[in-house]
């Protein structure tokens, strides 16, 4: 095609470019406004250069806000969900791709339905199911914990406890990430493994000096997926948790969004954005291991 | 005799209701460089695995060195081996790829240090040890294979079709620095191809495999002066041997061999009284054909089908009805496609295997 340039062609180029140019900036749009009222003294419900600059909005989320608190609850279930994900995803992907056995493929099928299912649909059996766990859980610590009744449960509780959240984010991943790593470790051959039994390495030696290094890319790819789509969900946190001290980092955007008096813009644009930075940080991560992982398996 | 390093005896295997091998009794001496050959499916790399220990034995007894180790695990057999995909661990350079072994094995690392460079020196690899596979050559990443497999000591190398991925040019080049090597170290090497003239060229001994089954198991040139059927009679030798279906013609004096095509040629010296009337197939290799002046010398005439001249010497295929021939003559010559040719056969190389397509001795 090089040295075709007729004058139509340029001018479909340039119509393509124009197109792209305004799709960009309607998708921009938003993030540009956020992070202008966010250090804006007067933010605005429209777009506006700031009157004057300042980070009083975030050291408001911080200070007067219980921000740290929400950050560090985001952060906690969602990195704990992320690397059950990775774990049970390694190990299951393996499986699903070394084994021979006839359930194989429902059971492939039948995960992705955890997956497109809406899950607010099942929200009402699945709360039961906690409200069930949780209050077996309550049984099983009440008369070990004393008057740390409340707090243990904040932890291992199914229903308002980190537990319950971690497991229900974790699940709604595994889907995938299982995916992923099945089809990863098709395309690992079974060779490595087998030279690594004859250069004589244990089971605990082969999973750790082999496979672990050979899964890297496709681990970090699901754990990635999971730790962006686990990040952003919003639905399971507001239903799961109800302590303020649990709140997550939506949740909290979310109350302060609903506040009766005032909206207050500059406040809720800096929540966002401290809410948008891990999941940016993830991606620029991302985008490394998924070239990597779905143009194809290991190279050697 | 010594006990051989390796003996299988009624050794079977299947894959669900397929018997992959189907009762396989060979020995392989200590030293020696013994070659499967076999067609695609036959079951080579199957046996390979089982004397590895990758692949259970469903029946039988496999002997290392008098010991039977049917259950005993991979890594405690003293056997390496070489894949065909080489299997080079990609996230670890060339030296950690070789030593991995003894790291496993917690060796001291000054000593993997001095047993990686004498393994890569006596392979030319000492100038790689810190590239990782991906920034190899082909001929090197299986030189870093062999590598990983020798720094054991093992008793025995297996070698899986370890060339199939190399261009001709260093195929022929390994397939030397292989033959070096095991003559430096005389390790039993057991090696899998289905290339019969990487057979013939490496082998102290070739095992024929067709079917999950040993067809024959000798010395290659013993394979190729004396197969015992036909498959074997086909699969040895390049270009393959002609193999021409007819019948035994004659009285209790005097036998001829009639092809159905119709052409005749006599089986002096032969005792065949026993076989007149019989089907039989006669085997000739191209190169006991030639082409000859007159009609008087020639056994048959034929039509030239195809003409390939290649300098040293010229493969010509013939017609004679049904029949076609190879014909390998020594030299150059200028023949055409359509030519008629008088054909001489060497009578003494003749191999002639009745209905059940077995050898019938001279
Ligand atoms: N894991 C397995 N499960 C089922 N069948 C198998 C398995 N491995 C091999 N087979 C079958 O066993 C037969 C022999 O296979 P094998 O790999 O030993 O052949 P081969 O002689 O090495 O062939 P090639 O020259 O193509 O490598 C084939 O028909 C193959 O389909
Ligand atoms: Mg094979």
């Amino acid at each position: 095609m090089a040295g075709v340039n007729s004058p139509r062609q340029g001018a479909y180029t340039a119509l393509a470019y124009v197109t792209l140019i305004i799709i960009s900036i309607f998708c921009l749009l938003p993030f540009v406004w956020m992070a202008l009222a966010s250090v804006d003294s007067n933010a605005q419900l429209f777009l506006k250069w700031p009157d004057s600059w300042t980070f009083d909005n975030y050291i408001r989320v911080f200070a007067t806000e219980n921000g740290t608190r929400w950050f560090a609850n985001s952060l906690f279930t969602v990195l704990s969900a992320t690397i059950l994900v990775v774990i049970i995803s390694g190990l299951g992907g393996y499986a699903l791709s070394r084994s021979k056995a006839w359930w194989k493929q429902p059971f492939l099928y039948g995960i992705l339905l955890i997956r497109v299912l809406p899950s607010t649909a099942l929200l009402v059996p699945l709360y039961k199911i906690l409200l069930t766990a949780n209050n077996g859980m309550g049984s099983l610590v009440r008369p070990l914990a004393g008057e740390n009744y409340r707090a243990i449960m904040q932890m291992v509780g199914f229903i308002d406890g980190y537990l319950g959240l971690i497991i229900v984010l974790a699940t709604g991943q595994l889907p995938l990430a299982l995916w992923i790593m099945k089809v990863f470790f098709d395309g690992v051959p079974k060779d490595y493994e087998e030279a690594a039994i004859l250069d004589g390495a244990t089971l605990v030696q082969r999973i750790h000096r082999v496979l672990i290094p050979l899964a890297l890319p496709g681990l970090a790819a699901a754990g990635l997926f999971a730790f962006m789509s686990a990040w952003g969900d919003f639905l399971l946190p507001l239903i799961l948790l109800s302590s303020p001290e649990l709140q997550t980092l939506p949740i909290g955007l979310f109350r302060a969004f609903l506040r009766v008096n005032e909206i207050d813009y500059g406040l809720l644009a800096a929540i966002a954005t401290i809410y948008l930075i891990p999941a940016v940080i993830a991606f620029s991560f991302a985008r490394r291991y998924l070239v990597q992982t779905f143009s194809g398996g290991v190279k050697g | 005799m010594t006990t051989p390093m390796i003996q299988l005896s009624g050794v079977r295997k299947s894959f669900g209701a397929v018997g992959v091998i189907q009762g396989v009794d060979i020995e392989v001496e200590d030293g020696e460089f013994s070659v499967f050959v076999g067609p695609s499916g036959c079951g080579k790399s199957t046996l390979l695995r089982m004397i590895a220990g990758l692949e259970s034995i469903d029946g039988g007894d496999l002997v290392l060195n008098g010991q039977r180790i049917n259950d005993v695990p991979p890594d405690q057999r003293g056997i390496a081996m070489v894949f065909q995909s080489y299997a080079l661990y990609p996230h670890m350079t060339v030296a950690q790829n070789i030593g991995f072994s003894l790291d496993l094995k917690k060796v001291p690392k000054a000593e993997i240090a001095r047993e990686v460079g004498r393994v890569s020196e006596l392979l030319q690899l000492s100038d790689l040890l810190n590239r990782r596979p991906a920034e190899l050559s082909g001929g090197q990443r299986q030189r870093v294979a062999i590598g990983r497999a020798i720094i054991k000591r093992p008793r025995v190398i297996l070698f899986d079709e370890p060339l199939s991925n190399l261009d001709a040019a260093l195929r022929v080049q390994m397939r030397a620095e292989l033959q070096k090597l095991h003559q430096e170290l005389r390790p039993t090497i057991v090696y899998v191809t289905h290339d019969q003239v990487e057979a013939m060229t490496m082998a102290t001994r070739i095992v024929v495999l067709n079917k999950g089954r040993v067809e024959q198991w000798d010395t290659p040139i013993e394979l190729y002066n004396n197969p015992v059927n036909t498959f074997v009679a086909g699969f040895i030798g390049s270009p393959r041997m002609n193999l021409v279906a007819g019948h035994i013609v004659g009285n209790a004096s005097t036998q001829h061999f009639k092809a159905n095509a119709g052409w005749m040629v006599s089986m002096d010296g032969r005792s065949l009284a026993g076989v007149v009337g019989q089907q039989v197939t006669l085997g000739i290799r191209p190169e006991d054909i030639r082409p000859v002046a007159s009609a008087g010398e020639a056994d048959m005439q034929a039509s030239i089908a195809i003409v390939e001249r290649l300098g040293a010497e010229t493969y010509l295929n013939v017609r004679n009805g049904e029949d076609t021939l190879l014909v390998r003559a020594q030299g150059d010559l200028a023949m055409k496609p359509g030519e008629v040719v008088q054909l001489a056969m060497n009578h003494a190389a003749f191999h002639l295997f009745d209905q059940s397509n077995n050898v019938i001795a001279a």
